[in-house]
């Protein structure tokens, strides 16, 4: 079907319930946008290739939004979530999907909390049915509350006595970003988990739970007419929550390079996290960071992991990172495990680290460099829409990343355009000692 | 004030039942839609090449993304009886470097095309799994052609790949899950070719270069190979393209030694391996199913989905619903080109081995004895049908289950009509399959000695294993070890 009928067909069938549906040309697939009056925003992408379709539905709720003093709140609201609802029992939602083969699973990141199901296309209706009624009539109670917090904190205190240098993560965080919202980890502290109340739940459950706080993506087979008929049926009546101002707080860092250490108890080797603070003076600051990271970091003939992980000259155990997104504040991150307890070879870790940091700024890197940055990019970026799961996924975190939801069919000639003499530019400016912030970690 | 009370009480009920009107839909599942019908596209497969290699296209068009399987039709359990491990050893041998390209130069090349180079060595056949760009299938199959034609079998790359596999499998073997898995294919298999693909780290040090050439030079040949492309392509110009850049790669004549059958163990029997520092316990059980190709193979795929193949499936809602034993049990059926092997395996703190040791027992004794209810089948059949389509969106899975139905040559049907044969397995058929899980079974629970020790007299007899995988003794209720 055309796209532009496709487009009028989605706004005929919801009437007047979907304002300005738009469709996305120039794209990988067919994409139409368009939002309920309720303000759900509804993204339809169409794939008829396999009998399949997802349902996401992301809430701008992520840790950003936990409260002050409230440290995973927003994970534990996503747990909550599966704790039954008006006309569906606790847990029973997992077992309506899993009946029919379908697939489930949720996750909570800094800027969002996204709920995600696959399922056979003739089940639609099953799984809009569902999430309309969390959205709505979450029953949240003292029994599964209690339950949940316990589950979170067994969790946390796992977290934290088995599992090496999760501590030192989240002192690294609180150096890096230092503002709360952006610092605090994701699942909070067991302290701050019992201090959580139902009341705390139930008020975050009403401000970012709402139809204008959220957006429903429908990918993979499904007819369209039907679909946007089943979205009117099952989202329309949900009343809209009150308006929460998303605007971020300007924010300027101090030009000065913070280097502390820590010791974990838990650490065989020690370890250091490198941090580099980026604030982009324009959208292509991004976009070269990411082929620079690419050049970096990915794939395993790119320059960090070629010169601490080969096997003939192998210093460091692990090596991680890249480009870490928290709203409106971005860094370039780096963790790196030495690969033998002694302090001397962290400090040869970290001085390859910085040497090669040092080579990417004197140095235009080859075109065919450049080229194979961008192969491996490409590959990624499409690999993100391979499944109908994919997609919605992708398509929901865009929603709420893009600064205009239309400018999709960019991203990837964006990132593209890139040049040798871009990735040197954004070398100098981000990859400097006076914008670094360093946590060196110990082992008993 | 009661009146304006009174008032307030009308209008919401008053509401409530205008909603309950409006929205009565609310309160019910909402029935399906017909189902649709599954379309694959076909599998095409070209006549022998000059040099006997076989291959087959798969097209698909959605995204520019191409994967390429290279099949072997033999895996682990061709390795040689004093080298067990050598099919993997020559596996990774051949993704590794070339006499013209090192290893980091061959890293190169695939990160350019946005690939992935890996291998997968099974028990039956080997595959060599190739992901890129679509507008690098050139650049692919030169790499592929160099790779296979100039190979670089020199002592120094040996001794790095040795040490490479050693380092994983040292990371490995800290997972009970896997050392009991590892287990249980040694003793399901004890004597049997099919041992080898438990082999254990210590025989990294056997593998040689005289059992590495010679394993290459027999089994990476044409005539014992099948190359599978997904993507946007066509069979012709795939065709055209093969030949173009392997025709010099030469055929070989080779005669398989046929298997011997697989001994069956005549009683059940527990084994535990030690997994030091292990913090929860992995049990791994094994029923062998010798009539497995006898039988309709939906037909097992149903009786396993219901006894273990997701978390509505009995063993999960019992070790881990109704009793809290464990984080998850689950169960499967695998084919080999012999037989079958039907396993069941679940993740247990280490004070419920013992009863949850016996309600798997239980729950196979069960599913052996009584046929399964009709909604249950149901239950199964419409996971199975719902749940194929998902798990064939995956690129790498799509291209694995065509590589699997190659390797067994079970014939197109297998692909393009598996709601039909799943709809067709009969209560007959499926209680057939019932029966064929009362065998006696082997047992393996993985975990540490010193917090699991106590738990272990439990059992009537039970043979216990260093973290090697070497006998220790065998304790009992009545003997205890000296």
């Amino acid at each position: 079907m055309n796209k532009k009928i496709a487009a009028f067909c989605l706004t005929l069938f919801l009437g007047s319930t979907l304002l300005a549906a738009q469709t996305i040309d120039r794209f990988m697939f067919p994409v139409t946008t368009g939002k309920l009056k309720n303000g759900l925003s509804v993204i339809l992408a169409e794939d008829d290739s396999l009998p399949v379709v997802t349902v996401a539905v992301a809430y701008r709720a992520g840790s950003i939004q936990d409260p002050s003093g409230k440290p995973g709140l927003a994970y534990l609201m996503e747990n909550l979530m599966f704790r039954g609802s008006q006309d569906v029992p606790s847990r029973e939602h997992f077992n309506f999907i899993t009946r029919v083969g379908g697939m489930l699973n949720a996750s909570t990141s800094e800027e969002m909390t996204i709920f995600y199901q696959t399922v056979p296309s003739n089940q639609l209706a099953l799984v809009l049915w569902l999430e309309s009624d969390r959205m709505r009539f979450l029953d949240l109670n003292e029994a599964s509350f209690e339950q949940e917090r316990k589950l979170l904190l067994d969790v946390v205190h796992q977290k934290r006595t088995s599992e090496p240098y999760a501590e030192s993560q989240a002192i690294f965080d609180r150096m890096l970003y230092i503002d709360f919202p952006y610092s605090h980890p994701m699942l909070g502290t067991e302290e701050d988990i019992r201090n959580l109340t139902l009341e705390d739940v139930r008020e975050f459950y009403a401000t970012y739970y709402a139809p204008n706080n959220a957006v429903l993506c429908i990918a993979g087979n499904f007819n369209k007419p039907k679909a946007s008929e089943l979205v009117a049926r099952y989202f329309e009546t949900l009343p809209r929550g009150k308006d929460v101002n998303f605007a971020a707080e300007p924010f300027v860092y101090a030009k000065k390079q913070d280097i502390q250490s820590t010791e974990d108890p838990q650490a065989l080797n020690p370890a250091a996290y490198m941090g580099f603070r980026v604030v982009p003076t324009a959208a292509k600051d991004l976009y070269t960071l990411k082929i620079l990271d690419y050049l970096l970091m990915r794939g395993r003939s790119s320059r960090l992991p070629r010169r601490l992980l080969s096997p003939d000259n192998k210093i460091a155990y692990q090596l991680s990172g890249g480009i870490d997104q928290r709203g409106n504040r971005t860094a370039y991150q780096l963790f790196v495990i030495a690969n033998n307890p002694y302090p001397y070879w962290i400090n040869q870790c970290q001085n390859a680290i910085f040497s090669e940091l040092e080579k990417l700024k004197s140095a235009f890197p080859p075109e065919e460099e450049i080229a194979k940055a961008k192969a491996m990019f490409k590959m990624d970026y499409l690999s993100q829409t391979a499944t109908s799961s994919d997609r919605a996924i992708y398509l929901c975190r865009e929603f709420f990343t893009l600064r205009n939801f239309l400018d999709l069919p960019l991203e990837l000639g964006n990132h593209w355009k890139v040049t040798a003499t871009d990735v040197v530019t954004i070398a100098h400016r981000y990859f400097n000692t006076d914008n670094s912030v360093i946590l060196n970690v110990r082992t008993k | 004030m009661i009146r304006k009370g009174l008032a307030v009480a009308w209008a919401l009920l008053g509401t409530s039942l205008m909603l309950t009107g409006q929205e009565r839909f609310r309160k019910i599942q909402p029935p399906p839609e017909p189902f649709q019908e599954l379309r694959l596209p076909p599998i095409e497969t070209s006549p022998l090449l000059e040099n006997k290699l076989r291959v087959s296209v798969v097209t698909r068009e959605k995204l520019p993304l191409m994967s390429l399987h290279l099949l072997f039709f033999d895996g682990e359990s061709s390795s040689p009886v004093s080298a067990p491990g050598t099919a993997t050893f020559a596996a990774h041998m051949l993704i590794r470097s070339t006499q013209l390209h090192s290893a980091p130069e061959i890293e190169n090349m695939v990160d350019s095309i946005g690939g992935s180079l890996s291998v997968a060595v099974f028990e039956d056949f080997t595959i060599v799994a190739f992901y890129f760009l679509e507008d690098f299938l050139d650049q692919a199959l030169d790499l592929l052609s160099q790779l296979l034609l100039q190979p670089n079998f020199t002592e120094k790359e040996i001794r790095s790949v040795k040490s490479l596999l050693s380092l994983d499998f040292l990371e490995m073997e800290k997972d009970p899950v896997f050392v009991a898995n590892r287990h249980l294919i040694r003793m399901e298999f004890e004597n049997h070719p099919y041992q080898n693909w438990g082999f254990p780290r210590d025989a990294v040090k056997n593998w040689n270069q005289k059992d590495l050439l010679d394993f290459f030079d027999r089994h990476y040949r044409p005539n014992n190979a099948h190359l599978i492309l997904t993507g946007n392509t066509n069979l012709q110009n795939a065709t055209r393209k093969v030949t173009h850049y392997l025709n010099t790669w030469r055929p070989r004549d080779f005669r398989a030694t046929p298997f011997p059958p697989i001994p069956l163990p005549l009683k059940d029997k527990v084994c535990f391996i030690d997994v030091p520092l292990a913090k929860y316990c992995a049990i791994s059980l094994g029923i062998q199913i010798p009539s497995a190709l006898d039988l309709d193979p939906s037909a097992l795929a149903i009786v396993s989905q219901v006894l273990g193949g997701t978390a509505n499936s009995r063993l999960f809602m019992n070790l881990r619903e109704s009793k809290a034993y464990a984080n998850y049990a689950y169960s499967k059926i695998e084919f080999y080109k012999t037989g079958g092997l039907f396993s069941a395996w679940a993740r247990v703190a280490p004070e419920h081995v013992y009863p949850s040791v016996q309600e798997i027992l239980k729950e196979i004794r069960r599913i052996g004895k009584e046929p399964i209810a009709p909604s249950e089948i149901d239950q199964a059949r419409s996971y199975l049908i719902g749940n194929f389509p998902i798990f064939i969106e995956r690129y790498d899975d799509f291209s694995e289950r065509i590589s699997e139905i190659t390797a067994f040559g079970w014939g197109s049907e297998r692909w393009s009509k598996p709601y039909d044969l799943i709809l067709l397995a009969s209560p007959e058929k499926i209680f057939a399959a019932q029966k064929s899980l009362l065998q006696p079974s082997i047992i393996v629970i993985a975990g540490d000695k010193t917090t699991l020790m106590e738990r272990l007299r439990e059992f009537d007899s039970i043979d216990i294993y260093d973290s090697k995988g070497i006998l220790q003794y065998t304790m009992g209720r009545e003997r205890s070890p000296s």
